[in-house]
């Protein structure tokens, strides 16, 4: 869905005889705009409110998990209204068919979208606003408005002099035409795009004073935990409650759809009453694998079905034939979990015939419909209130602990929050799937002649479905949710977009090679899984870019060197490439004892290079620095783009050196940061990253930091130890 | 049981179970939401606060253990509406991504600077290894603590100490 100026704003005759502004979007309700003479506010769209006492409120359709929209977004919205963005104050956007990403349609944040989905709308919106009220100044002052100008929240006048600021304007502005091609600034006169700026809710942030959904406080709240079977698919089967029920502050227990809900007025209390609870789960068709089945199971699909063609050029068969080597590879990655620091929470209230619902979700409208879901209410009586996010990387992107929330509401009837412990947020995560590759090249001389990727999992959209089909299709009455899942499905690449989650990062294949096939065996071991920062990019990475680098030792070339010289036909991959190169000063030698390894690797628009340097000391692989260049388009903020890929850095060695979810007998292994490890401030290496300078359009920067690290960590215990690692974590001894 | 907190300078009764942990008292009973639950374990430090002058992982800290006891939390690190020097360096190096564990950081950090004049990277290091950050934001963390290192008031209760 593309939106274009008509589509954004249309001008209507309001029933107030002034003129309203509203937007329309394909297959949207309009919105209430115009000037309000109650409130002394103008909306000339979905995103902004003037009022006369001089405020701009924003409503921000990007939630804010630590990715930077808050400052990213209001930026944009600043640059080109023309105030600071330090004047704006943000509002999470409610769940509204106006606030949808138009890449999915849905209203969610992911994908490292928000920015160059936002990058147009939001300065045509801000600047046509400014327009607006510059026209409006101009017909104050009778003159033209080519010859005033807006300066941080005034319209000045050509003398230099007068001036108006924008409350004083936001009544006449309203009536000013909606301009039709608003003219955006040139990157000459921005203030604040590019510039060196902090974020806007850093103070907040250093003074514990913003609201997560863990902190939402209602008068009257009690709590709620859930009771969830150790085995996916598990139902209860019978339960005995005596126990809990007599303890102090206990309110209710019932079976919920997914577990045994305690609710208590206290949280400790509802933990203790949990405790107390007796549950006899019947396994009967729930989750039984272990990961060596999944594993087995992999292989043997990998075996059997040389999977869906994906991407084929020339002729790999032929290729392997002529060749004088083919190399083999396959690499295993295991489970991941999300591990946001703020568990899974969410605070519901039904009353009066609706049911509020404040929750950290990266998808407000799969909120709604996942509480519709478990009650009698349809989405429209569904309210989502968005809050700060503890922490996203995709897990906020599935709703399953606003559907327990709404169950425990809908039967309480009492506002009432429910948390989910660390334990139970690590073994009830929707995973990052394992996955298997199975990579072949065909070599002739040193000349690569041929590559052959067979990528063998499940894809995320088969579990998603379910959820995002109905939110597509609101009109639908509820008892086709299950229909509108299996048609979103089959109509695959029709009615919804093509599932890459398990394929994007390997059919880039940017290398230039005449022959290539590269394929999906799709099987489906039943473990639940979504998408987690960098999604397919995460492992594609790891098994692209370790097998290049096992290819560069094989012809017996520099593995920058080698990547180089198949890569020069694509300028920014290459640009980055030897930016990173001169930043590690590849061509001199690593210090003793250390050994580098490199990776490029371009995810959701973003191409980054990574030079790692490593060691193994004390039985222990120890990460000293990373290099790392990364080409993003125009940059909004160098500082969120810096700070996002030193996150992403993080995020991806920690997956490289401690990920693994197990399961035995179809039950997670790990539980608590002491089995589920994240790098801690003793194990950072010091991260230099470098931005290339681009006019290109903005391209995301939340997850394209991860994918190349692992490789590129790999590559250089190759380099240090003379021994190649296939598989995911990373050992310090092989 | 009967509980007394001096939470923040500010002397408080209860009444509440004696195996609550300390950090569902505060936030809960005292409303103070900037202290948050990451782990319920101890291990991840987000939870972190000051008793008795020592840095406590309030998440496994029974509130009977801190009966009588004196607490500081994130909203009382700063004095009299100034920000603490920690809280200032947090804004100026751009540290908080999420969010989500810079209170119980700025508390461990905030300790360290009491009790050291000048600590090294590596004592910095050293006492804040017991915070996660799930969002990676370390090395500002380490950068916003050097840059306060030396500050008087970043001591406030020196003398008291």
């Amino acid at each position: 869905m593309s939106m274009n100026r008509r589509d954004f704003l249309k001008v209507t005759a309001g029933s107030s005889g002034g003129l309203v502004l509203s937007l329309s979007l394909p297959g949207c309700a309009g919105i209430q705009t115009g000037y309000d003479e109650l409130d002394g506010s103008w909306t000339p769209d979905a995103w902004l409110e003037l009022t006369t006492d001089d405020q701009v409120y924003f409503t921000l359709a990007r939630v804010e998990m630590g990715q930077g929209t808050y400052t990213g977004l209001t930026t944009l919205i600043a640059e080109e209204l023309g105030v600071t963005p330090a004047s704006i104050k943000p509002r999470f956007a409610p769940a509204a068919p106006k606030y949808r990403n138009p890449l999915y349609n849905l209203q969610l944040t992911g994908g490292s979208t928000s920015l160059a989905t936002s990058w147009q709308p939001l300065r045509v919106a801000g600047a046509s606003a400014r327009m607006m009220l510059i026209a409006a100044a101009a017909s104050v002052w009778e003159i033209s408005p080519t010859e005033c100008r807006a300066v941080e929240g005034r319209v000045v006048h050509p003398n230099g002099r007068d001036n108006l600021a924008y409350g004083r304007l936001v009544e006449l502005a309203a009536k000013q035409p909606v301009p039709k091609a608003p003219s955006l600034k040139p990157r000459e006169e921005w203030k604040y795009i590019g510039k060196e700026r902090g974020r806007l809710d850093a103070e907040a942030k250093s003074t514990g004073a913003p609201v997560y959904g863990i902190d939402v406080e209602l008068d009257g709240m009690v709590y709620a935990v859930v009771s969830r079977p150790a085995r996916y698919g598990a139902r209860v089967k019978s339960y005995d409650d005596t126990a809990a029920r007599q303890l102090p502050g206990v309110l209710d227990v019932f079976e919920i759809d997914r577990g045994v809900a305690v609710v208590a007025d206290k949280y400790w209390r509802a933990r203790k009453a949990q405790d107390a609870l007796t549950i006899e789960w019947d396994n009967d068709g729930a989750l039984d694998a272990s990961s060596d089945q999944v594993f087995s199971s992999y292989h043997k699909a990998a075996d059997e079905d040389p999977g869906e063609s994906e991407r084929s050029e020339g002729d790999f068969d032929d290729a392997q034939q002529g060749a004088e080597r083919v190399l083999e590879a396959s690499y295993e990655q295991p489970y991941l979990a999300h591990a946001t620091l703020e568990p899974m929470n969410a605070t519901a209230w039904y009353r009066d015939g609706a049911i509020d619902v404040w929750a950290p979700t990266q998808a407000p409208d799969l909120g709604r419909i996942a509480a519709a879901r478990v009650t009698d209410l349809s989405p429209d009586e569904v309210t989502i209130h968005t809050t700060f996010l503890g922490g996203g990387f995709g897990r906020r992107l599935t709703n399953d602990y606003i559907e327990e929330a709404a169950s425990v509401a809908y039967r309480i009837r009492k506002p009432v929050k429910l948390i989910w412990s660390r334990e139970e947020d690590t073994r009830h995560d929707v995973y990052r799937p394992a996955m298997l590759h199975r990579m072949r090249a065909s070599v002739s001389g040193d000349r690569l002649t041929g590559w052959h990727h067979q990528i063998v999992g499940p894809q995320i959209l088969d579990w998603y479905v379910r959820n995002a089909a109905p939110a597509q299709y609101p009109w639908a009455p509820k008892f086709l949710y299950g229909t509108l899942g299996r048609v979103g499905l089959m109509a695959e690449g029709i009615a919804t977009p093509k599932d890459h989650s398990a394929i994007e990062g390997a059919i880039e294949y940017p290398y230039r090679v005449p022959n290539l096939d590269i394929r999906h065996t799709h099987t489906d071991p039943g473990v639940p899984v979504s998408w987690w920062r960098s999604v397919g990019f995460s492992h594609n990475g790891f098994a692209v870019e370790t097998f290049m680098d096992e290819l560069a030792h094989e012809v017996d070339q520099d593995p920058y060197r080698f990547r180089r010289s198949l890569i020069d036909h694509e300028p920014r991959h290459l640009g980055v490439l030897d930016r990173v190169a001169q930043l590690a000063q590849w061509d001199s030698a690593a210090l003793e004892g250390r050994a580098r390894g490199v990776a490029l690797f371009r995810s959701f628009g973003t191409y980054v290079a990574q030079v790692v340097e490593a060691s193994v000391e004390f039985g222990e692989i120890r990460v000293h620095r990373v290099f790392c260049a990364v080409d993003c388009g125009q940059v909004v903020n160098p500082d969120i783009v810096r700070d996002q890929i030193e996150g992403g850095i993080i995020f991806g060695l920690t997956a490289a050196l401690y990920g693994n979810i197990t399961l035995e007998d179809g039950q997670v292994q790990q539980s608590n940061f002491h089995d589920y490890s994240l790098m801690r401030h003793d194990q950072r290496p010091e991260v230099v990253v470098d931005i290339i300078d681009s006019n290109e359009s903005p391209t995301g920067v939340g997850e394209p930091g991860v994918p190349p690290v692992i490789p590129a960590l790999g590559n250089a215990l190759f380099a240090l130890t003379g021994k190649r690692q296939r598989s995911l974590p990373l050992k310090a001894t092989v | 049981m009967a509980v007394s907190l001096t939470v923040n300078g500010r002397e408080r009764m209860l009444d509440i179970d004696s195996d609550t942990p300390l950090l569902w008292v505060i936030r809960d009973e005292l409303g103070l939401k900037g202290t948050k639950f990451g782990c319920g374990m101890g291990l991840c430090g987000a939870c972190t606060v000051h008793l008795n002058g020592h840095p406590v992982r309030s998440c496994s800290t029974p509130v009977e253990l801190a009966d009588g006891g004196d607490v500081k939390t994130i909203e009382g690190l700063s004095q009299d509406g100034n920000l603490h020097p920690l809280q200032k360096a947090w804004v100026e190096h751009g540290v908080p991504q999420c969010g989500y564990c810079q209170s119980g950081q700025i508390m461990s950090a905030a300790h360290l600077l009491q009790h050291n004049d000048a600590p090294s990277r590596d004592d910095i290091v050293a006492a804040l290894s017991g915070n996660l950050c799930r969002c990676g934001t370390y090395s500002r963390i380490v950068a916003a603590v050097e840059s306060v290192v030396g500050d008087d008031a970043a001591r406030p209760d020196r003398e008291e100490a």
